[in-house]
């Protein structure tokens, strides 16, 4: 097989807006590259921005979003059935509404056959970025690269140096965490503000109608987060408190600046009407633009569809050439990933015990998973061999209700994957091979491209 | 060979993270900077070196040792020494009558699978990748219940030696793993040649292969198992080399 392409949707439901596109992914073996990899990325369709719908204030409406889907992939002219790969991301505050989880799986699920759901801020970070064209640029230069997104509900900063991702910081910080009517007075706050607004002193009685004075402060302290959240380590206290998840420690000087998301979109314009979106969004986006001026400002290829845009170009890899998997298994959805870090030299069994162990500890017994070893160690026969026993060993002292899979970074999937079908007794097996995965990641590994072995895998966070 | 030629690289490089991304990317001979017009000592002296142990993987023979502990049946072809190897590439490629009379006696005939190992061009690739990927092979093809003969071990191996040790052993399918023609960068590069229902003569299109085995390419374990999926296909569909790839091949007529 020396070409394919594939159709991949990226839907994205955000804290205030839910997009979808529709792309196409070229495959092909790039000279010297011994597997077949993703070579270019063509967006066929950009859907309409249009704003999440929900049914309640912890509620989304999932039947108004399947709507809204079906129509823009009947507007884009594919069939669910076409679609062969791609990602639904909850992002924002979204995430956190009672049913986004049943919401993801649903959409997933009626998307396509091998539409990955997924979740969580780090994730929708690099997504951003990656959709953005900052990683693109971070690749192409050589340079240090930040995408901030800022959306509704949540910041998300993703640095990017030649070699991918660097790390990313979260905060709870966001346009649509103020909202307001027509005349603007205060109709809801979120949780995550309160804190602040307390600090500043600032009075967010829903019914009331702050001075624009207190909502300049508000926003400009929101600022100021945002900013340390790029520039830093260090970052202050207040940018501390508003983290979601841990912020890194080593200080990076960066390179460039990109802004995107919702409120992102207006730091790169002119100031509008404040109140355009019923929201903070155009004050915060102005107190950023302020605070921004003397940073390294990059204007990119995508700016409010980034995230929807990096959900679906990006997040789909390919595995290595040859595997050796039981296609009665796949797809295989949401399947968590087991870090087993490099297997020691001595001992095998042990270390997978205790893998197994934290599986069932985790997850529940016979609960599948997936064992992300880094290292198996020197492709000989008999390292396979002895890997391949251990393996068996263990997992039919685990019970034998879990079937086998089994990821490696090297190129040793069929090899591996012989050596275990051999002893496993028909039980079901997957072994793909030159896929990374940490542990506590998720997977979902779909059915080989025609014509060759070569799995399409989607590496994920699922934050519920 | 990369790894030693790290040291060799541009002294005092302005950005070195960018100079390592270019240099990793392939064993070439990149960024080892210059003296005038001429290369430095150490990137001459390197480039040397890697020739010569080129020029040794070609010259030398596969230790005897390691064929008999391997268990190969041991045979020769047409050719006397390494020169007239070199110079007489259809000479490697036929064997004696006495050479298929010793084949007939002390091999199995009528194997589903034969395999041959050859020296070809790198001794060293033989001796390097063998080891690990012959005992792969051979417990992929018994899990298929193929019947395999007596592996056999040719001197001055041409590839087509495969279609005469095929014939008169009357084997259905002939592998053989040859050493590839060393490169600057890799001298252990094997290749697998693999033909259904061997003849003497035959096209090379008939012939399927597997290149670039060696620990720093496809590394041996996993060209062991990959041959088993390709050699029992090819005991299936009962054909090799284009014939088996023919479905996925768009002709358009009219
Ligand atoms: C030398 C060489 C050739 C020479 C062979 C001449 C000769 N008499 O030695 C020439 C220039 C003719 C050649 C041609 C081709 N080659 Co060539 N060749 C090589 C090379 C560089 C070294 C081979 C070697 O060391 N052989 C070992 C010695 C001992 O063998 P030999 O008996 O002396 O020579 C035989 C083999 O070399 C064999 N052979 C050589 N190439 C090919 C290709 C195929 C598909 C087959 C079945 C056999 C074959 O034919 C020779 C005569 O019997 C390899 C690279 C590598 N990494 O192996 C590519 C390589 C084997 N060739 C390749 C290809 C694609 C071809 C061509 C199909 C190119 C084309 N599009 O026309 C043709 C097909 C040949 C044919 N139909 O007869 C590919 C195979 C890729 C694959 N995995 O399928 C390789 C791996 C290069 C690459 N990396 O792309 N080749």
């Amino acid at each position: 097989m020396s070409e394919h392409r594939l159709t991949s949707v990226g839907i994205d439901v955000g804290t205030t807006t839910t997009q979808v596109v529709v792309s196409e992914l070229e495959v092909r073996e790039p000279a010297g590259a011994g597997k077949l990899e993703i070579v270019s990325r063509e967006i066929r369709y950009r859907g309409t921005i249009h704003e999440t719908p929900l049914s309640g204030p912890e509620t989304v409406d999932i039947d108004a979003v399947a709507r809204i889907v079906e129509d823009e992939l009947a507007a884009a002219r594919v069939e669910p059935s076409g679609i062969e790969t791609g990602a639904v991301i909850v992002t924002g505050e979204t995430a956190r509404k009672d049913n986004a989880e049943a919401l993801v799986h649903r959409i997933a699920s009626e998307g396509g056959e091998f539409v990955a759901a997924a979740a969580g801020p780090a994730l929708e970070a690099v997504l951003a970025g990656q959709g953005s064209g900052a990683a693109t640029r971070a690749k192409e230069r050589g340079e240090i690269v930040a995408n901030a997104d800022v959306g509704g509900g949540t910041t998300n900063v993703a640095l990017f140096d030649a070699d991918g991702v660097r790390d990313t910081r979260c905060l709870d910080v966001g346009g649509r965490l103020v909202r307001f009517d027509s005349e603007g007075a205060i109709t809801g706050v979120s949780e995550a503000i309160r804190g602040l607004a307390d600090d500043l002193g600032v009075d967010l009685e829903p019914g009331t109608e702050p001075s624009t004075e207190d909502l300049d402060r508000l926003a400009g302290a929101m600022a100021d987060c945002v900013i340390d959240a790029i520039t830093g380590p260090p970052f202050s206290d207040r940018t501390a408190s508003l983290a979601i998840g841990s912020l890194p420690t080593d200080p990076i000087e960066v390179d460039g600046v990109a802004f995107t998301g919702g409120v992102g979109r207006l730091v790169h314009g002119d100031p509008t009407d404040p109140f355009e979106y019923a929201d903070l969004g155009p004050t915060l986006a102005a107190a950023i633009r302020e605070r921004a001026a003397e940073l390294p400002l990059l204007d990119l290829d995508e700016t409010i569809r980034a995230t929807v845009v990096g959900a679906g170009t990006r997040t789909t890899e390919l595995s290595g050439r040859t595997v050796e998997v039981d296609e009665s298994l796949l797809p295989l959805r949401n399947l968590p990933a087991m870090g087993v870090g490099d297997l020691p030299e001595e001992d095998l069994e042990t270390r997978l015990e205790g893998v197994i162990g934290e599986a069932t500890e985790r997850y529940g017994p016979d609960e599948p998973v997936v064992l992300a070893i880094d290292d198996v160690g020197p492709l000989t026969y008999d390292r396979l061999t002895r890997v391949a026993a251990a393996i068996d060993t263990v997992w039919t002292a685990d019970g034998g209700g879990r079937p086998l899979l089994v990821l490696t970074r090297q190129n040793c999937a069929k090899a591996l994957g012989q050596a275990l079908r051999r002893r496993s007794d028909g039980r079901p097996l997957a072994v793909i091979d030159e896929v990374g995965v940490a542990d506590g990641e998720y997977l979902d590994i779909g059915r080989p491209l025609d014509g060759g072995e070569t799995v399409p895998v989607v590496v994920k966070t699922l934050a519920f | 060979m990369s790894d030693k030629r790290a040291k060799d690289r541009l002294d005092g490089p302005r950005d070195p993270d960018l100079l390592e991304r270019i240099t990793d990317r392939n064993p070439s001979r990149l960024g080892v900077g210059r003296a005038g017009s001429r290369p430095r000592t150490d990137t001459l002296l390197e480039f040397r070196a890697d020739h010569g142990i080129a020029r040794d993987a070609v010259l030398t023979n596969v230790d005897e040792g390691f064929i008999e502990e391997t268990g190969l049946v041991k045979i020769g072809t047409l050719i006397e020494d390494t020169e007239e190897y070199l110079a007489r590439p259809d000479r490697g490629r036929e064997i004696s009558a006495e050479t298929a009379e010793y084949l007939r006696e002390h091999c199995e005939e009528g194997p589903e699978v034969q395999l041959v190992v050859a020296d070809g061009l790198s001794s060293s690739a033989v001796e390097a990748n063998v080891p690990d990927l012959l005992p792969i092979l051979l417990d992929g093809l018994a899990d298929r219940d193929l019947r395999v003969g007596t592996p056999v071990f040719v001197e001055y191996g041409r590839v087509d030696v495969m279609d005469a040790i095929g014939e008169e052993l009357d084997a259905d399918c002939c592998v053989i793993l040859i050493g590839e023609r060393p490169g600057l960068a890799s001298a252990e590069s094997l290749s697998a040649y693999l033909v259904y229902g061997p003849e003497r003569g035959g096209p090379t299109a008939k012939k399927s292969v597997i290149s670039n085995i060696h620990q720093g390419g496809l590394p041996p374990v996993e060209a062991g198992a990959q041959l088993v999926d390709l050699i029992a296909e090819m005991c299936e569909r009962e054909r090799s080399g284009i014939d088996l790839r023919e479905d996925d091949r768009e002709f358009v007529t009219d």
